[in-house]
């Protein structure tokens, strides 16, 4: 039961924050790489989505899973999103990313007057709540499964 | 009084436009920001104290701004005050509203007086419509922990 890394995007594709906790195997490109890659990719399941599905959409596309990872994703609607890559005992990891959004990114970055909004975050005081409230999680775990 | 949020937003947006149509970073933008907290707190204070008896000293009025003022403004109360009794008092507060999101620390402690001048003006203001003329000064070594340092002029 784990949480292996999060990323947080502005709507203009830049990768405001990464941190990972849990994560045994790198991506084997560099970091903008990888992040220009992750915001691609969303970008386009998005759309994907949103034309293939058979009936009205509600909330779009909400995460992915593969034999050892889910990825989970929140989009709020000031376009800021933020991806959870999980173990598979996750099943739904919304609410979570819904709490760091309101209780997390609103009280110190929007708050924050020196933080530049789009610029990436470099509040300590938000690095060091968001790795504590992450470490609380129920399903977090310093061992992966 | 009832919501923090508006306050906070609007005070973060004072300070950032003072500094940015001020060309040359000066003391002139902490005096105009502290200049401004002046006026606010003795209107605040008209409306706080239109009720409640008069004050029966100095210590008094001090003891009023750390409870019931810093409550009506910053929603908590003074942690520690402390004087010399001839004049000079320290309030200290550990956990100041306006500080607290900006870092928990040492980060951005370059930019803290800023966000201290309006504040240390409210406090001038308030006094100075009690009667007690004074200097307002704050100091902060870790946020979100801040002195703010009064010396009683007297007249």
């Amino acid at each position: 039961m784990t949480v292996h890394n999060l990323y947080i995007f502005d709507r203009n594709g830049s990768c405001l924050y990464y941190n990972e906790w849990n994560r045994k195997k790198q991506a084997g490109i560099s970091k903008d790489e990888e992040f220009k890659l992750m915001y691609g990719m969303l970008f386009s399941i998005r759309s994907f989505v949103s034309k293939m599905s058979p009936l009205d959409m509600k909330e779009g596309f909400l995460s992915f899973q593969t034999s050892k990872y889910r990825l989970h994703y929140y989009e709020t609607p000031s376009g800021l999103r933020f991806i959870m890559n999980t173990d598979l005992s996750v099943p739904n990891a919304r609410e979570t990313l819904q709490q760091i959004y309101s209780n997390l990114y609103v009280e110190y970055i929007v708050k924050n007057p020196v933080c530049v909004l789009g610029h990436s975050l470099d509040s300590e005081l938000f690095s060091s709540r968001l790795d504590s409230f992450i470490r609380g999680l129920p399903f977090y775990s310093p061992r992966a499964a | 009084m009832a919501d923090e949020a508006p306050f906070q937003f609007l005070h973060n947006e004072v300070i950032q436009y003072i500094y940015k149509s001020a060309e040359t970073d000066n003391g002139r933008n902490i005096a105009t920001l502290e200049n401004m907290g002046y006026r606010v707190g003795q209107g605040l204070i008209e409306r706080l104290t239109k009720d409640t008896a008069r004050f029966k000293d100095e210590l008094d009025v001090m003891k009023f701004v750390c409870k019931d003022f810093w409550t009506c403004v910053f929603k908590k109360q003074i942690d520690n005050l402390r004087t010399n009794h001839q004049g000079i008092y320290v309030l200290q507060d550990n956990k100041f509203r306006l500080l607290s999101q900006l870092s928990a620390g040492k980060q951005y402690l370059e930019h803290a007086p800023k966000y201290l001048a309006f504040s240390c003006g409210l406090v001038r203001g308030a006094l100075s419509n009690l009667g007690v003329k004074s200097i307002v000064t704050a100091e902060v070594s870790i946020m979100p922990a801040c002195k703010f340092q009064i010396m009683i002029q007297k007249m």
